[in-house]
């Protein structure tokens, strides 16, 4: 009744039935690959509601910062909970874009048209680890603040701008009295209001140029409607992920600032390792050279190449990837909805698992000191394995995933995509076996 | 069914909101809120599933290529040169230049830090008491800032005492990417990094031995005033913390 009445007050006014009516009998294909995406979307709607809460109660005085997240903390249970699932989603809302992109790129649905979504989707992974590391700074706890003191370091190692960028941002030299605020402000304002507009700008392209699909109707969207159907699926999808957060912020603690202390330039937790989105940077500068070049009399830190020079050149290739692909399969079609399968691009399958593996190299070499203690190992000794793991064994994992890939391709050839061939064994006179085909019922 | 999952719900939430206003234990508001979201997330699941509705709907798609031919304007409006000439792409570029007008108001140079160490500044704990030679038993350490600057950034230097005679003190900053050297390992007298694992022979001008740091911590020269406590006997010998592209020497 009431929402009758009210659909009848928009639609007299505005004409929204037609809006409405398109979006309730739109169709989505579905495939549970396609939730991925939308587990990212719900953790950072979780992100927005819990992140509002938690302004009320931070201070971004440096001096005040970590006491305000400490008390609301220690202060109320619900005050607790709020910072643990606000900080799990953000692992969460992270960890979803990696594998939702890990998606798109393996069935590529990144061609054309939906390059630029690809490139949209991308800026929003950047934004959202940035959003993550600006957060996580925030209490100024020995950990975190030993974190911002690298990223000075990785800012001031860049050549010629460098230095002024982190002059700017703190205010004068680090830590500078501009650097809490600045933070603040583009954590709670500038990166998540541009991810909403990006998102907002992804999924209305998405409406509008349609979801792809794995049937093999290039002429159709196949699917699901949105109402009831979708709808339904969409919030249980919505509600699991709430679900799932919330049970590792109730089960998990999370950034235990506490047992870290407030920070001192002098002081740090050992052992030391950033979120989990961030470790690659911090394992490429535990791999890094300790040689530092000069040139004419400008040194150029060794922090430089890992920290900068690598994730750059990452995700540069990264960007351009719809437009590489495009050159190396001769693939000019501007249309494509019918995505492929892993199996049929073992190309595209090597290409992406070696650098998924080089990532996880570098991930997992920011806790080459714990490794190399649970082991009774020197940390050096760890370091050249991952040293050497890092180009070879990436590579051979995407060699290795791309003759898998073509393994499977050849099978499907051969025996056809149904199933195994079902035989039944029968003993015979002279003692051997002879195939029967099963009966069918 | 799915009614009484929603009841469940229902249930949780209300379970939730009691147990705020109790201040019941973070465990148990977590676990009302997840099962009322995971009760949710079951209903509308088996809601769908329940719903048997087909997964070959269809609707057409619409290529979404080019769909306007740009068909050239009548002549009195575009001249055969055109309105918008060169000209106006370099007063747009001049007026995209004027944003680094800003950005240069941006700077702040002349920032730099006063010279915290000197001839003759004492050294003193964390909590400010001065140090003699002999405080530390040999093979012990102690974090020291300049008299009077505690806690001032990148003065903390490391104060070991080697033997029965020699304290030495370097830099506490680490000139790979400036995290606190925080920990000393007695047997091989060496400092150690927990950022990149940077290690340093205090016995030998704080040299890297092993990891990414590109050269010694900076070391402090040491000697006693007239009342027998420890000294600084200039500054740190080397720049403190990482290098810059600035940082010419």
């Amino acid at each position: 009744m009431i929402v009758r009445r009210t659909a009848r007050f928009f639609d007299d006014r505005f004409g929204t039935n037609a809006a409405v009516r398109f979006v309730l009998a739109k169709i989505y294909p579905d495939h549970w690959s396609f939730y991925l995406g939308e587990f990212a979307l719900y953790a950072f709607i979780l992100l927005v509601a819990t992140g509002i809460w938690l302004t009320f109660v931070y201070q971004d005085a440096p001096d005040r910062a970590f006491d305000s997240v400490a008390a609301l903390t220690r202060a109320t249970p619900v005050g607790y909970l709020i910072r643990q699932v606000h900080h799990w989603s953000a692992d969460v809302f992270v960890a979803a874009i990696v594998v939702h992109m890990g998606r798109i790129f393996f069935t590529a649905a990144y061609r054309a048209p939906r390059e630029v979504n690809w490139v949209i989707g991308l800026t929003m992974l950047v934004l959202a680890s940035l959003t993550g590391f600006t957060g996580y700074s925030l209490p100024n706890d020995a950990l975190s603040g030993t974190g911002l003191r690298i990223a000075d370091s990785v800012t001031e190692s860049v050549p010629f701008v460098g230095g002024w960028v982190a002059e700017v941002f703190n205010g004068g030299a680090y830590p500078g009295p501009l650097l809490f605020p600045h933070l603040y402000t583009i954590h709670v304002y500038f990166l998540p209001v541009t991810i909403a507009a990006l998102l907002s700008l992804h999924l209305g392209l998405l409406v509008y140029q349609k979801h792809t699909q794995f049937v093999r109707d290039p002429a159709h969207v196949v699917g699901r409607r949105f109402w009831p159907d979708y709808a339904l699926r969409t919030l249980a999808a919505f509600a699991a992920t709430v679900a799932v957060i919330v049970l590792l912020a109730t089960l998990v603690e999370i950034n235990p600032i506490a047992q870290y202390g407030p920070y001192h330039d002098w002081t740090v937790p050992n052992p030391a390792t950033p979120d989990w989105y961030a470790a690659f940077l911090d394992g490429g500068l535990r791999l890094g050279p300790s040689t530092e070049l000069r040139i004419f009399g400008h040194p150029i830190p060794p922090v430089f190449w890992p920290g900068v020079l690598l994730p750059t050149l990452a995700f540069a290739f990264l960007y351009t990837w719809p437009w590489i692909d495009r050159r190396w399969t001769h693939d000019e079609a501007t249309q494509h909805d019918v995505l492929v399968p892993p199996s049929l691009a073992p190309r595209r399958v090597g290409v992406g698992v070696t650098l998924l593996a080089a990532a996880v190299v570098l991930t997992l070499a920011a806790s080459d000191d714990q490794f190399a203690q649970a082991l009774h190992m020197p940390v050096v000794a760890v370091v050249w394995f991952y040293r050497i793991l890092f180009p070879f064994g990436s590579l051979l994992a995407g060699v290795a995933a791309a003759t898998f890939a073509r393994e499977l391709a050849a099978r499907r050839a051969r025996y056809g995509r149904e199933r195994e061939r079902v035989v039944a064994l029968v003993r015979n006179a002279q003692g051997g076996f002879d195939e029967r085909e099963p009966e069918t019922t | 069914m799915t009614r009484a999952t929603l009841i469940l719900a229902v249930l949780a939430v209300v379970g939730c909101i009691v147990a705020a206003a109790l201040h019941a234990s973070p465990a148990l508001l977590g676990a009302a809120t997840v099962i009322a979201c995971a009760a949710v997330a079951v209903a509308a699941g088996a809601a769908a599933v329940a719903l048997h509705a087909p997964n070959d709907l269809t609707e057409p798609r619409h290529a979404r290529g080019p769909t306007l031919d740009l068909a050239p304007l009548p002549e009195d409006v575009v001249s055969r040169r055109g309105v918008f000439n060169r000209m106006w792409g370099v007063t747009l570029g001049a007026f995209a230049l004027l944003g680094v007008v800003p950005l240069l108001a941006l700077q702040r140079w002349n920032d730099q830090r006063p010279q915290a160490w000197a001839r003759g500044t004492r050294l003193v704990s964390p909590a400010g008491t001065p140090l003699r030679p002999t405080d530390l038993a040999v093979g012990g350490i102690e974090t020291v800032f300049p008299e009077g600057k505690v806690d001032a950034p990148e003065t903390a230097a490391v104060l070991i005492r080697l033997d029965e005679q020699h304290n030495v003190a370097y830099s506490k900053i680490c000139t790979h990417a400036g995290c606190p050297v925080a920990i000393y390992r007695r047997v091989s007298q060496q400092l150690y990094c927990p950022c990149h694992q940077s290690v340093f022979d205090v016995t030998d001008g704080a040299r890297p031995v092993s990891g990414p740091a590109p050269r010694p911590l900076p070391q402090l020269p040491l000697g006693t005033d007239a009342a027998g406590y420890l000294v600084a006997e200039g500054d740190f010998d080397a720049p403190v913390g990482p290098d810059t592209w600035w940082r010419t020497l």
